[in-house]
């Protein structure tokens, strides 16, 4: 009898996350298919209107990127602080805290002209985003405390505020007592590029951009990548490893909130509770399958906006939203599983498990 | 079925029998034909310096490693381990240096986790592991959870886990390492019951006042191969040991003309600092190196050597005492001044703080000095390549691509990789630790040679090594380390052999005392 077991390459197959990311995605297909047969529904229907209704004309096109927006500058601020080792998993309090610093610009600069008012709004997201992560920052360069703890907890944080702000003092006084907020003034919002697309596509491309520069080219991206490498050998080549703790993980969390003043100029025009939308978690699977690169965040981004426009497309159809969600996990496992064969390899082995090679129990 | 405990005729069956193991990694031989024989019942010593091939040789024998070559037999059977869970199916039990423990659970949940059937009552798993804790006179409560338990005590729970799945052979690999000398004192009062049980205890050390504390029998290996098998100790004296562990074996025969050596360069005055327990690990010690001098330190592992080169280079805090190179006043300076000042440095662990695993070639080729490849805040990819291209051309790295990671180097060129990053930039003094380690014969060769040539342009170096041939060939002057102190001065071309084992155990009644 022959087993298979897994055996460890003696080195990592080059080229293996996108092979991984396309595996993963094709299993996810074909899961899907069962998925919707089983709930009565004709999968090749499903699939042609979730690919028309993200991919399958311009203005499919400018919905999907305008949702990949947020998600890309999510998977960015995790992976500007996963590729030191750091988990930031408050992205989703962070994009609130932008939206709030933003949209509280909005309220004191409405006759400023458009341009200035909002570049205010955006530096006023990044500077909001950032104050919220200072804390864990602060807490893990000082005396070690688990990011991932910290801004994990401060999401509710956020959440609340933004709640208290809308119940509260920032109530629309025309909105018949509802919980909401005022709609932004014209000119706090983003200009559309093209059909539904706005400008803050460009913004997050340069962005995306500017970081995977900083990284890969500045002596600042240098020492992040030793530092990411070994604690031990960046203290040997001289760098802060404290200094460099904190102004990641600040930087990381400025990211995520300039995401949730872009979402909320350019998408929302109100800030809700609603406003961050899962993307900051999300954002962890980008930067988990992007392995924290800044140029593979874009492509996920932009292949799980997709995945979630035609996913909300096709409730029409009767088929629940939550297949996208369904559909973004399994392609999240698919590219997990293979990404471990390209670490590994599967070998066949003969059957027997007890390496007892003579006859007899030792007596 | 078992052999008697203590005196068992030569004719029982061993419970242990390695014979002629090898096991090869790419560019390091771990196990060159190494042998082992233990007797039931009996508390046994594998003896050897760091990379003599003791973790390799019990990795094979816990089925974590397949050997190359080489039988294993249990018993008197002959068995081909898989996996440890095979080894210790067949009775063979590892406690491993790191723990291997889940911290919130209890120490009873620990103890039964993956062994346990597939309903647990807790009280009377608590209670069982409680009686087994017992029986061995391990102190144990059962109910504590494993974080708030010290070293020692996680340690027991480790050893309880191998009683629990009926190991009748136990290993542990360097088990006080991580133990105050109260524990370890502890611990032998253990191992010495569970022989007293019949079952057999095989202890890995360096420490030589441990084995001859506790241990029926030692084994020393060298090099990948046994050099002394199955010693009583009881008829064997500690320096004895101490000089089969640093052998005898030269690699460079003739030793290098010495130059005329210029003033102080290196001067150490008073140094103190704390090892990673926070227990003192270095007294007051007084050094100075001279420039084109190669200032040898021996001693047993774990005596200072360590915290010493670590001290130095700045990559630990100190309690006391001054480092100056040149005059100038080092003591409170970064690693990274001190590398402009002239200091290289060649850490003991190669991996993981002289060199970053993930990174390029060039990346770790430019640790030391990439504050002086940019332009602007950008680094300047062609002269970080063309500083890493005149390492590798100049020290012989035989690399792939220099934007690939370093992983895929051999050990022999990842350390010309480290060692010539350190040299490239003309320091004045080099603290070169375990610089050989684990190398091949033409690695080994390649950096003496190296550290030879640097010695021959004036510059000051401080050689720590655990291989005395190493040191008695290159060094011009020889200090010895006990108990975090310079012991003893040999002029290592008069030297006996005997005289530094006997100074390395601490018995510094001969050499001339350095403090």
């Amino acid at each position: 009898m022959r087993r298979p077991v897994l055996a460890r390459r003696d080195q990592v197959l080059r080229g293996g996350q996108p092979l991984a990311f396309a595996v993963g995605l094709a299993v996810a297909l074909v899961v899907g298919v069962l998925l919707l047969m089983g709930s009565g529904h004709d999968p090749l229907r499903v699939y042609g209107r979730m690919f028309d209704a993200s991919l399958g004309d311009p203005r499919a096109w400018s919905v999907t990127l305008n949702r990949a927006v947020p998600l890309g500058l999510a998977g960015l601020a995790v992976a500007v602080a996963g590729s030191m080792g750091l988990w930031n998993i408050g992205a989703e309090g962070q994009i609130m805290a932008g939206a709030i610093g933003a949209a509280w610009v909005a309220r004191i600069g409405a006759g400023w002209p458009g341009p200035v008012l909002v570049t205010a709004m955006l530096a006023a997201a990044v500077v909001g985003g950032g104050l919220l992560a200072l804390g864990p920052a602060i807490a893990r360069a000082r005396i070690g405390v688990n990011e991932i703890i910290t801004t994990l907890m401060l999401n509710e944080v956020a959440i609340r505020l933004v709640q208290w702000l809308i119940h509260g003092r920032w109530k629309d006084p025309g909105s018949h007592n509802f919980p909401l907020a005022p709609m932004l003034p014209a000119n706090g919002r983003l200009p559309t590029l093209f059909e539904r697309a706005h400008v803050g596509v460009v913004l997050a491309g340069i962005v995306i951009a500017l970081f995977g520069l900083a990284a890969s080219r500045t002596a600042w991206g240098y020492e992040l990548r030793v530092a990411g490498s070994s604690g031990a050998t960046a203290r040997y080549a001289g760098i802060s490893l404290k200094r460099k703790i904190l102004t990641v993980l600040v930087l990381s969390g400025g990211v995520a909130g300039f995401a949730g003043g872009v979402e909320l100029a350019g998408t929302a025009d109100r800030i809700t509770e609603g406003l961050s939308n899962g993307f900051g978690f999300a954002g962890i699977i980008v930067a988990a399958l992007a392995l924290m690169r800044p140029s593979g965040v874009a492509a996920v981004a932009l292949l799980f906006g997709a995945v979630q426009i035609g996913g909300q497309s096709i409730q029409t159809m009767g088929v629940s939203s939550s297949v996208s969600t369904i559909l973004q996990a399994l392609i999240l496992f698919g590219a997990i599983a293979a990404g471990v064969l390209s670490r590994y390899r599967i070998e066949m082995v003969a059957g027997d498990t007890v390496g007892a090679t003579a006859s007899g129990d030792g007596s | 079925m078992n052999p008697a405990p203590g005196d068992a005729p030569a004719t029982s069956v061993p419970a242990v029998e390695l014979r002629g193991v090898w096991k090869r990694f790419p560019g390091v031989v771990a196990n060159a034909g190494a042998h082992l024989t233990v007797r039931a019942g009996t508390v046994h010593a594998v003896l050897g310096e760091n990379g003599a091939g003791k973790s390799t040789l019990m990795n094979v024998l816990s089925g974590v490693y397949r050997p190359d070559e080489g039988e294993v037999r249990i018993d008197g059977v002959a068995r081909q381990f898989r996996s440890p869970a095979d080894a210790l199916a067949a009775g063979v039990g590892m406690v491993h240096q790191e723990f291997r423990l889940v911290p919130s659970f209890t120490v009873a949940e620990n103890v039964v986790l993956g062994a346990a059937e597939r309903i647990v009552r807790r009280q009377a798993v608590e209670s069982a592991v409680a009686e087994l804790a017992e029986r061995f006179g391990l102190a144990t409560e059962p109910d504590r959870p494993v974080w708030q338990l010290s070293m020692g005590e996680r340690q027991r729970v480790e050893i309880l886990k191998a009683l629990w799945r009926d190991a009748r052979i136990l290993i542990l690999d360097e088990p006080t390492a991580v133990l105050t000398p109260g524990e370890a004192d502890e611990l032998g009062r253990i191992l010495r019951h569970m022989a007293e049980d019949d079952r057999t205890v095989i202890f890995i050390s360096h420490k030589l006042h441990e084995v001859t504390g506790f241990c029926d029998e030692a084994t020393v290996l060298r090099g990948g191969e046994t050099v002394a098998a199955s010693l009583p100790v009881a008829e064997t004296d500690s320096s004895a040991l101490a000089g089969l562990m640093v052998g005898s074996s030269p690699v460079i025969s003739e030793r290098p003309t010495p130059v005329a050596a210029g003033g102080p360069m290196l001067t150490v005055v008073g140094l103190a600092c704390l090892d990673d327990r926070g227990l003192p690990a270095l007294h007051e010690v007084d050094l100075t190196v001279r420039a084109g001098e190669i200032v040898g330190i021996a001693g047993v592992a774990g005596n200072g050597q360590r915290e010493l080169a670590q001290a130095v280079a700045g990559l630990r805090p100190t309690t006391g005492g001054s480092v100056h190179i040149d005059g100038i006043d080092l003591t409170a300076a970064t690693p990274h001044q001190r590398f402009g000042a002239g200091l290289g440095y060649i850490p003991e662990d190669r991996m993981g703080v002289g060199l970053a695993p993930r990174l390029s070639v060039t990346d770790n080729a430019i640790l030391r000095t990439y504050s002086s490849h940019r332009r602007g805040p950008f680094l300047d990819t062609e002269a970080a390549t063309a500083h890493c291209r005149d390492i590798v051309d100049r020290f012989a790295v035989r690399t792939g691509p220099l934007d690939q990671p370093i992983a895929g180097l051999s050990g022999g060129n990842l350390q010309r990789l480290l060692v010539g990053r350190e040299l490239s930039d003309r320091p004045r003094v080099v603290v070169a630790a375990q610089p050989t380690r684990g190398l091949d014969v033409q690695g080994v060769k390649a950096i003496q040679d190296l550290l030879v040539a640097e010695r021959g342009v004036g510059v000051a170096i401080l050689l720590i090594s655990e291989d005395l041939d190493e040191l008695l060939t290159l060094a011009d002057r020889l200090l010895v380390m006990h108990g975090g102190r310079v012991v003893a001065e040999f002029d290592p071309e008069a030297a006996g052999r005997h005289d530094i084992g006997e100074a390395m155990v601490g018995n510094a009644s001969t050499g001339v005392a350095a403090t």
